[in-house]
């Protein structure tokens, strides 16, 4: 699975950084480091939507404080489904 | 405002310069959609068949310009982009016949020919593009060499085969296949071929009060002309906003260190191994030779290793390298989860960067040097195994290993072809994808002799440190050297 995180200035500046290390926090403690890629990406043009993230292609809009739900509700559930 | 006759690199740097100065005034929102009128007036076409085209081509630049690919509707994410509207389609087939055809009566080219494709005509023989598979095999034959091939440019430029086009000829890149080297993009006479661009980001991290810190590749060095040393950059980089700048060079030396213990390791166990600072050559491993991955130096880029020295001493920093290179920019997205530069702009928006702060590079003075003369040379062809060979000799190590020094994209594939076989005879690959090395790199201002005269009166005043000296110099020991994933 490829997780693709948008790194431009506006997602940025709404912690794009920090959902990068949050993710990578939560596929060490699930050990999924080999079945998930984590990416950058340049502006996704979607700012007001940001911090944008996409699982193989779909958009979703995160925060640095959702990305735990956010990685048990689509992460783990397209993993495990 | 384009002068009647505008090269290629003036409509790409006018294009920058408009949209750094837009985004530095935080303006670019408004005068986003005015800059190809304003760069277009009209009513006389400048560089093509009509105003309406040129406006339309500075428009996909300025999407560039501003990350963003040309055409919103295809979603196409590469990093290197076709300005459709600037693309020509050249109408050239490929294998044509030439007067010096002398029509003689062995007919060569038409028996060597496997599809019936050449025919005789009044004066001389004629291949039917419909029949012409483009084998080279008439080509081969003729003893009048009156047969030219004759290739699209950025299809002949690129290295891996990564262009292919469309039925109104407008050419596509595959992503999957391309190394970002920028090699089509300097290689399109008509400037049809572009890259994203990070300025934009950049500049609205410097406005946001963000600690923005440059990283400057060795490569800078005669850039920007035989006064411009390290100290006077080091100046007008934190007068664009930057919180400081570092050399590039002090990452080479600690990979230089790095690469020596690796290299030491493997030769002793017979294992054969490449280098890692290129990442257009990581690319063409990863996308090209995937049997090799394993042989890749784990060792980070001095690009990776400058940016974890800046976030030890900033743990807050945000990583902006600066560098002739386009596959730099790739490099930064595919290790986003490694700790490496945040950014990466090329030595072109830099400039534009400059012009866009009205910054005047003669009234600076500074002193300053950061990497030893071996890091400083990383950047040109056999650089990296100089510095490597010094490391060991510093450390020491009594050794004789062989180097194959691939000097550009067609060198590496060779190497790693061999590799691949099993047949490479010397024990590492040094990959440079750029012939020359990164001093040739499509990112570049100037890539001439007289920059490489200017490059070699700026590095005839670095002093003489060793690699092993300049990182204890700089602090540098502790600098984490190889990939976390």
């Amino acid at each position: 699975m490829d997780i693709t995180i948008c790194i431009g200035s506006s997602c940025h500046l709404k912690g794009s950084r920090e959902i990068v290390s949050e993710l990578q926090r939560l596929l060490k403690e699930h050990n999924l480091q080999d079945q998930v890629e984590l990416n950058g990406s340049f502006c996704m043009g979607q700012c007001v939507k940001g911090v944008c993230t996409k699982i193989d292609g779909k958009l979703f809009s995160l925060s640095p404080e959702d990305t735990q739900t956010f990685f048990e509700n689509e992460v783990l559930r397209r993993l495990n489904g | 405002m384009l002068e009647e006759n505008a090269k290629l690199g003036n409509i790409k740097h006018e294009v920058l310069y408009q949209v750094a100065k837009a985004a530095f005034a935080e303006k670019l929102e408004e005068v986003r959609d005015r800059i190809p009128f304003e760069m277009i007036e009209g009513p006389q076409a400048n560089f093509r068949c009509c105003i309406y085209r040129e406006r339309e081509i500075i428009r996909q630049r300025v999407r560039l310009a501003e990350g963003k690919p040309t055409n919103e509707s295809l979603g196409d994410e590469n990093i290197i982009q076709v300005i459709n509207s600037a693309c020509e389609g050249c109408p050239i087939t490929r294998f044509t016949v030439t007067d010096n055809c002398q029509k003689c009566i062995s007919k060569k080219c038409q028996q060597a020919c496997k599809f019936g494709a050449i025919s005789m005509t009044k004066d001389r023989a004629y291949i039917d593009p419909s029949k012409c598979k483009e084998c080279g095999k008439c080509s081969e034959a003729c003893p009048y060499n009156a047969i030219a091939d004759l290739q699209r440019p950025c299809k002949k430029a690129c290295p891996v085969d990564a262009i292919s086009w469309d039925e109104y000829k407008i050419i596509h890149i595959d992503k999957e296949k391309c190394i970002t080297c920028g090699k089509c993009i300097i290689s399109c006479p008509f400037g049809a071929i572009g890259d994203r661009s990070f300025i934009v980001d950049v500049i609205n991290l410097i406005n946001s009060g963000r600690p923005v810190y440059a990283c400057v590749a060795p490569a800078i060095e005669g850039q920007f002309g035989k006064d411009v040393i390290i100290g006077v950059l080091h100046e007008a980089i934190m007068a664009l906003g930057f919180k400081d700048m570092y050399e590039v060079a002090l990452g080479a030396d600690l990979v230089a260190e790095s690469e020596a213990k690796e290299w030491m390791e493997a030769y002793e166990q017979g294992k054969k191994m490449t280098t890692s600072c290129c990442p257009a050559f990581v690319n063409m491993i990863k996308k090209h030779y995937p049997q090799l991955i394993e042989n890749v130096s784990t060792t980070v880029s001095p690009m990776a290793a400058t940016a974890r020295y800046i976030k030890n001493l900033d743990p807050d920093a945000v990583v902006v390298f600066i560098g002739p290179c386009i596959a730099k920019k790739g490099e930064v997205l595919d290790s986003v989860a490694d700790t490496t530069s945040d950014y990466a702009l090329t030595f072109e928006e830099l400039n534009a960067m400059f012009r866009a702060k009205e910054i005047d590079l003669s009234t600076f003075k500074g002193e300053l040097q950061q990497g030893s003369i071996y890091g400083k040379r990383f950047s040109q062809s056999g650089g990296v195994t100089a510095a490597v060979l010094e490391a060991l000799k510093e450390l020491n190590e009594d050794t004789d290993v062989k180097v194959k020094q691939c000097n550009g994209a067609a060198e590496c594939k060779k190497g790693l072809l061999l590799m691949k076989i099993g047949r490479l005879p010397e024990d590492f690959i040094e990959g440079m994808a750029c012939e020359g090395g990164c001093m040739k790199g499509p990112g570049n201002l100037s890539c001439d002799l007289m920059t490489a005269k200017n490059r070699e009166t700026l590095l005839g005043g670095a002093d003489s440190r060793s690699i092993t000296e300049n990182i204890k110099q700089q602090n540098a020991q502790l600098v984490e050297m190889h990939r976390h994933k």
